[in-house]
């Protein structure tokens, strides 16, 4: 959908158009699922983040300026919530710095997270701070140039650039020391 | 020559961070070919820029779990929005159900009240004592008089609480401008009127004062106002500006 037709479609939400808003949720859910899954890889809290982020845009659609892209406003609630949400259920762990975690069975999501550890690459980035995890990925899954990642994320251009150094230098370091010299799995 | 080794240092790490960026296709075109200048006789960043390109393949290659919304998903978001406004609109209604005259300001004193250390309470509170009372003494003054005579023997100009009433009354009586107690009885009002032979003739005015017309013949107003005033059933009485001579009236 053209952003054009999404800045409707949240102005109908902002008019608390129910409609609207489930027209939304359905644009959404999907890409918000990937996106806090990337950004927490905690399969748990998931669910609870994107619901979060759809309360979210419904009662504060109305102060949405229109001076970002609907995708940037909406991307940027959603990081705040899974940050929010991972200090929340694991403070000490917020840092990345602990080995992969279990997942609940049977769940597409904690197949997927299973998978996505298995490889070399997936347990690099399960590594990096939630923060810089968020810009790798929003640069290089999403495709996003980095000052959209600074509205999304809600820092200056500098820091984008910043953690993406620091990121850079641990996946170098990380991925010989896991016994790899590619980024294949 | 150290200088010239520091400045190209410095232009190779600021094109060496934008090198995720000049992969992922986003870049200006100023900054694109700032990046191309450089990378063109930078083995560094030529290098770099194809360790980007396999992180941004290999992290693409590693895909997305997006399943679509099962309904029920959608039907709890809804009715969590249900709960939220259902909860606005129930505290809505409480306030305005609960809306009194001094209810807030009644709220808020309680609440600083609270939120004052202990020792200072007694403190909030007699200032808060000493500020009513002066705000009544205040209401009180500008209710009985309000302008002295600026000349001792002058006669007393009185504000009136309404310009509605004549001064004087044809017949020989006196107007004056009373205002009765808050508790007072219609049979207590009646039977003062009837002691001191008045009549109410207007009033009330928006603040609550009659126009009562009393006798002058027979009594000094003196004595009239001092019965009046000792009466509990009365709030107020004063003769109404120019219907009386200022001797004796106050």
């Amino acid at each position: 959908m053209p952003p054009d037709d999404e800045l409707v479609l949240l102005r109908r939400v902002a008019a608390k158009d129910r409609k609207a808003f489930e027209a939304l949720y359905h644009l959404y859910y999907r890409r918000l699922f990937g996106y806090v899954l990337k950004l927490t890889r905690k399969a748990d809290v998931v669910e609870e983040v994107v619901n979060d982020v759809m309360l979210a845009i419904w009662s504060h659609a109305p102060g949405f300026d229109g001076r970002s892209r609907p995708s940037t406003w909406i991307f940027g609630i959603a990081y705040h919530k899974a940050l929010k949400a991972l200090a929340r259920r694991q403070p000490e762990s917020a840092n990345g710095r602990e080995g992969p975690e279990l997942v609940a069975e049977d769940e597409p999501e904690s197949l997927a997270v299973r998978r996505e550890l298995a490889t070399v690459l997936g347990t690099a980035l399960h590594r990096l701070s939630p923060e810089q995890r968020a810009v790798v990925e929003l640069t290089y899954f999403y495709g996003l140039a980095y000052t959209e990642i600074a509205e999304i994320v809600g820092c200056p251009v500098n820091t984008v650039k910043t953690r993406m150094f620091h990121a850079r230098r641990r996946l170098k370091e990380m991925l010989p020391e896991l016994g790899v010299s590619s980024y294949a799995g | 020559m150290h200088e010239r080794e520091d400045h190209d240092e410095r232009i190779h790490q600021r094109i060496w961070e934008l090198l995720p960026w000049y992969v992922n296709g986003t870049l200006s075109e100023a900054d694109r070919e700032r990046v191309e200048d450089h990378s063109a006789v930078c083995r560094r960043c030529r290098d770099e820029i194809e360790t980007c390109r396999q992180t941004s393949e290999a992290i693409q290659g590693l895909g997305e779990v997006a399943p679509s919304p099962h309904p029920v998903q959608l039907q709890r978001v809804l009715a969590r929005i249900d709960e939220a406004e259902q909860a606005e609109k129930s505290e809505w209604q409480e306030q305005r159900a609960g809306r009194r005259p001094f209810g807030l300001p009644l709220r808020a004193f309680q609440e600083l009240i609270a939120a004052t250390p202990r020792p200072l309470r007694g403190a909030l509170m007699a200032q808060v004592a000493i500020i009513v009372l002066l705000v009544g003494v205040l209401v009180w003054t500008e209710l009985r008089t309000v302008r002295s005579p600026a000349v001792p023997g002058a006669p007393v100009i009185y504000q009136t609480l309404s310009d509605s009433a004549p001064a004087q009354r044809p017949g020989g009586t006196v107007a004056l401008r009373m205002m009765f107690s808050r508790g007072a009885t219609e049979k207590e009002i009646r039977d003062l009127l009837l002691a001191v032979h008045g009549e109410i003739t207007a009033g009330p005015s928006p603040f609550g004062a009659y126009t009562v017309e009393v006798a002058a013949a027979g009594h000094p107003v003196s004595v009239v106002l001092t019965r009046l005033r000792s009466d509990s059933a009365v709030a107020l009485a004063e003769p109404v500006a120019g219907s009386a001579p200022a001797k004796g009236t106050r």
